[in-house]
């Protein structure tokens, strides 16, 4: 098995009295699509925001390809090739979807700085967010305002915008929530796309079973902010633990 | 490629710009007389005190109330040099350097001191640092003249007796009746320079930087998240926007020959660019010249307007004392209220959004 890309040490994070991340350790692999499920405030959202870097960790490490970025501002993280989409929609509101797009392909084209040359002399950067526009299906929708677009095209926005990043960690937090079911499949797919790469290392926080049953390599399973299971997806599914931890135990509350 | 930028209003406003440009380009030729050209070069200069500003709080969403410090540092910069070293262009030029270096100490410090902070304490903070300059500058009168400020000789080619051109019996030259002397001159020095510092903030606004800028008003977080390292970019506008500031500030110290307080540095100049930025509208450029002509007109002329409108309503009641010239300042005020009514991203940013995009 390929070296991992990505490692949390004992990752941690407390407020004040409470532990929403618990000693989290885990190592994902290039080429492998890891789904995070666990019930409401398991602290799957607050692992993905340590990695990335929203939040500091209290304890514990956060390791991209061998170096420690545990210190490291969200930027810098992004920088080092760990993108990120979000649960709920953050985009750039009142600028428009290929304005959006273009941001996070400059942002790793390193072109930022430059401030001589109109932005539409840079071709590479255009053709670039043209193409991230055409493959999340949004080339329609290029000239409107991010603000304007319906919930579902927002979210295939915030797809996009992670895509344009061209990391080598691709973090979705439920890209799907929301969506209508028209929609639902084009993201998926894009995901789809990018686990078929096999050189990408893929966390995916999704909820609807039958997601996570057609892309999941592996399922690792988050409760009260403990790694509470790790495996492959039929282990995982089947084992008591989980259905424990999903449908209730003794109060058989589902 | 914004959707802003192809509206038939954006289209009016760049019309208009162009035509305000072509008006101060030949204000010399067009208003001859004195306080006509003084109104022209106090708008060219605001016009690029209100542009630096506008790249601040219109463009990068921060909100400083230091502006005028930048502004006065250049024109002090180049005042003290013009009256310690005499009149000639080395004192200009020095002053100039001088100005930039005093805003970019001042500017960087303030910035990785404080715009990791929240932006109303970060408001506070250059409003703490603009107060004290003021105090200091006055204070401090064996160098910056105090209250009186300092009185100078603009270099030689500025002269009003200097001749660009003379006849054969040695005459200045007259071209279309005006005197081709140092005034025109001095006159085509701020033009030219606010034009070029103008258009190079134009271009900073629509280059990669800009769209991070932007980016970074809309939604700082997620400028982060992709990979901005945004302390470092507001940083760096922050000493831009200063260094624009001070140089516009040199150009007047070098126009007005007289550089004190209530010229270079005082809090009613941070309010007109305040003012002058919210009527034209922020996040647009133009704006900042739509703005300052309206605000400097308006400082200029209502006064006179009023007092001839007062004067033609002689014998109606009420009227001519609602109108009398010494209540220009609530009429302005009014004025701005409803501009502020009617447009709420202020005149070029609220006619940018109208008509379809093409």
């Amino acid at each position: 098995m390929s070296d991992p890309s990505l490692v949390t040490q004992d990752l941690t994070i407390r407020f004040g009295g409470h532990v929403a991340v618990n000693s989290v350790s885990c190592a994902f692999r290039p080429g492998e699509l890891t789904v995070i499920v666990g019930p409401n405030g398991a602290g799957k959202t607050t692992y993905f925001n340590l990695i990335s870097g929203q939040l500091a960790a209290t304890s514990g490490k956060v390791i991209k390809d061998g170096t420690d970025i545990t210190a490291l501002s969200p930027s810098a993280r992004a920088r080092h090739g760990i993108g990120r989409a979000f649960q709920l929609t953050n985009l750039f509101p009142q600028l428009s979807v290929f304005e959006n797009i273009r941001l996070a392909v400059q942002a790793h084209s390193g072109e930022g700085w430059r401030m001589l040359r109109p932005v539409s002399h840079f071709r590479a950067l255009s053709e670039k967010a043209e193409h991230y526009l055409e493959a999340t299906r949004l080339t329609k929708l290029a000239h409107q305002t991010a603000a304007n677009l319906p919930h579902g095209d927002q979210r295939k926005l915030e797809v996009a915008l992670l895509m344009a990043m061209e990391p080598d960690i691709y973090m979705f937090d439920e890209p799907t929530a929301g969506m209508s079911l028209d929609h639902a499949p084009d993201v998926l797919d894009l995901i789809a796309g990018i686990k078929a790469d096999k050189t990408k290392t893929v966390l995916l926080v999704e909820h609807k079973m039958d997601v996570v049953r057609a892309l999941a390599d592996r399922i690792i399973v988050l409760h009260n902010g403990e790694l509470l299971a790790d495996g492959a997806p039929q282990e995982v599914m089947s084992s008591q633990i989980v259905r424990d931890v999903y449908l209730g135990t003794s109060e058989g509350v589902a | 490629m914004m959707n802003q930028t192809q509206t038939t209003g954006a289209l009016t406003i760049k019309l208009i710009v162009l035509a305000i440009g072509a008006l101060l380009l030949f204000a010399p030729f067009l208003f001859q007389d004195v306080r006509s050209l003084e109104v022209a070069a106090r708008i060219c200069i605001f016009i690029v005190l209100v542009a630096s500003y506008d790249l601040l709080i219109g463009y990068t969403g921060i909100v400083s109330f230091a502006h005028t410090m930048f502004f006065g540092f250049g024109a002090y910069g180049a005042a003290i040099l013009l009256k310690g070293m005499g009149p000639g262009w080395i004192p200009v030029i020095l002053g100039a350097l001088a100005g930039v270096g005093v805003s970019l100490v001042f500017a960087i410090a303030i910035g990785l001191l404080s715009l990791r902070v929240k932006a109303i304490f970060f408001a506070m903070i250059t409003l703490a640092a603009a107060s004290v300059v003021l105090v200091l500058v006055s204070q401090m009168s064996g160098l910056t003249g105090g209250e009186d400020g300092i009185t100078y000789k603009a270099p030689d080619l500025f002269k009003p007796a200097t001749k660009l051109l003379t006849d054969d019996e040695g005459k200045v030259v007259r071209l279309w009746d005006v005197r081709l002397n140092g005034k025109l001159a001095a006159y085509y020095f701020v033009f030219a320079t606010s034009l070029i510092l103008f258009l190079l903030m134009l271009r900073f606004t629509t280059s990669p930087l800009g769209t991070v800028l932007k980016a970074i008003r809309e939604n700082e977080q997620r400028a982060e998240a992709i990979g901005y390292r945004v302390v470092a970019y507001r940083t760096f506008v922050f000493c831009l926007s200063a260094t624009m500031a001070s140089l516009a500030g040199t150009i007047y110290a070098v126009w007005l020959k007289y550089t004190g307080p209530d010229t270079a540095l005082s809090f009613a100049i941070m309010i007109d660019i305040l003012l002058m930025v919210v009527i034209g509208g922020m996040g647009t450029m133009w704006g900042a010249v739509i703005g300052a002509v309206l605000l400097v007109l308006a400082q200029y002329y209502l006064r006179d307007l009023m007092g001839a409108a007062s004067e033609a309503m002689a014998g109606i009641p009420v009227l001519p004392n609602l109108l009398a010239a010494d209540r220009w300042l609530f009429w302005l005020g009014i004025i701005f209220i409803l501009l502020v009514y009617f447009f709420p991203k202020g005149i070029a940013g609220t006619a940018m959004d109208k008509g379809a995009a093409k």
